[in-house]
């Protein structure tokens, strides 16, 4: 499965929407077997905030963690808030280099 | 052209009538037009919003943040909730863009600003002592970007999770510097060292913050924060970045 994030916008900064972007795809999560490969593109997302990717991205990698893999990760922000993410939740993200 | 009466210029502004008259006298802000008949002057709306963004933002936002008497700020600087701050961080981010020198830089910006104002909101739904929402204004020309409330503020804020705080001082220390847990309900704390990791390793950019007494400035390479005790007390919080 591929999540493409820019489907949910290109300036992805507020926890509430983080929130509804998580509840709005957790229908098709359910749906995913445990070998199945989850790719997280973040291909032309302009701004990417701790608040919104504590509230998806980390939500996802906690359920799925073996399976998730991040790519297209060179925006200074998207790169910034994944360290961050990383230190608080004590997780080491697959970030495709 | 719709002009706006000389009541709702000053208003708009902020001032009382008296004020905008004297402004008009010195020849500080001038009306667009004036009936000959009655002498009510009148003021195009672009002007008086032109007029704003050219005065000092941040002295603005000082001034609002630390007022005794609650009072929205200038509607042009005023985010009364998250969609319409989402909205002028989108307006921010869109400019910065198209400047080539802030083609890498404007997510950090944008995003920066965004933690500060958004966890602004998220910590004071519901409980806003006063004015709810925010003062957001930046000057791209100048390198300022101004974000303040009138919210609890730190100290108060962290307290909740971590009811041993000593200070406004201790409680900005604490914000800036340890994780809080990811899933507590205090989540500003981490916001702001995400502010902190890019203000530190970005050459060029600063930041000042504010809450009740305390005063933090970071900047590039900075190890260790250097916090002052201040004499004028911000209500919520209040922060100056420059890049």
């Amino acid at each position: 499965m591929k999540i493409e994030l820019k489907k949910f916008g290109t300036t992805l900064i507020s926890r509430q929407t983080g929130k509804e972007a998580y509840n709005a795809f957790l229908p098709s999560l359910r749906s995913i077997s445990s070998q199945e490969e989850i790719i997280i593109d973040f291909t032309e997302v302009n701004t990417f905030s701790p608040s919104w990717g504590d509230e998806f991205l980390t939500k996802i990698i906690k359920k799925h963690k073996n399976q998730t893999k991040l790519i297209n990760t060179q925006n200074l922000s998207v790169k910034n808030t994944l360290s961050l993410l990383e230190d608080i939740n004590k997780i080491k993200f697959n970030i495709e280099s | 052209m719709n002009y706006l009466t000389s009541g709702q210029a000053s208003s708009l502004l902020g001032i009382s009538n008296d004020t905008l008259r004297r402004w008009d006298k010195k020849g500080q802000l001038k009306p667009n037009k004036i009936d000959k008949k009655t002498s009510y002057r009148y003021y195009k709306e672009e002007n008086i919003n032109n007029y704003l963004k050219s005065l000092d933002i941040f002295k603005l936002a000082f001034i609002w943040a630390k007022n005794k008497k609650a009072k929205e700020p200038q509607k042009i600087f005023y985010c009364n909730n998250i969609s319409f701050l989402s909205y002028k961080l989108t307006k921010f981010e869109n400019e910065l863009m198209k400047i080539n020198e802030f083609k890498e830089s404007y997510s950090l910006l944008t995003s920066m600003a965004a933690e500060i104002g958004i966890n602004s909101f998220d910590h004071n739904l519901g409980n806003w002592p006063d004015i709810p929402g925010i003062f957001f204004a930046y000057n791209i020309k100048n390198r300022t970007i101004v974000l303040a409330d009138r919210g609890q503020g730190i100290l108060r804020t962290l307290s909740r999770v971590k009811p041993d705080i000593k200070n406004d001082q201790e409680a900005l220390n604490i914000a800036f510097t340890e994780i809080v847990s990811g899933r507590a309900p205090e989540s500003r704390g981490n916001g702001l060292k995400y502010v902190k990791r890019i203000i530190t390793k970005t050459d060029n950019f600063s930041l000042k913050f504010y809450s009740g007494t305390a005063e933090l400035f970071l900047k590039h390479q900075d190890k260790n924060l250097k916090i002052k005790t201040k004499k004028d007390k911000i209500k919520g919080c209040l922060a100056l970045i420059r890049f």
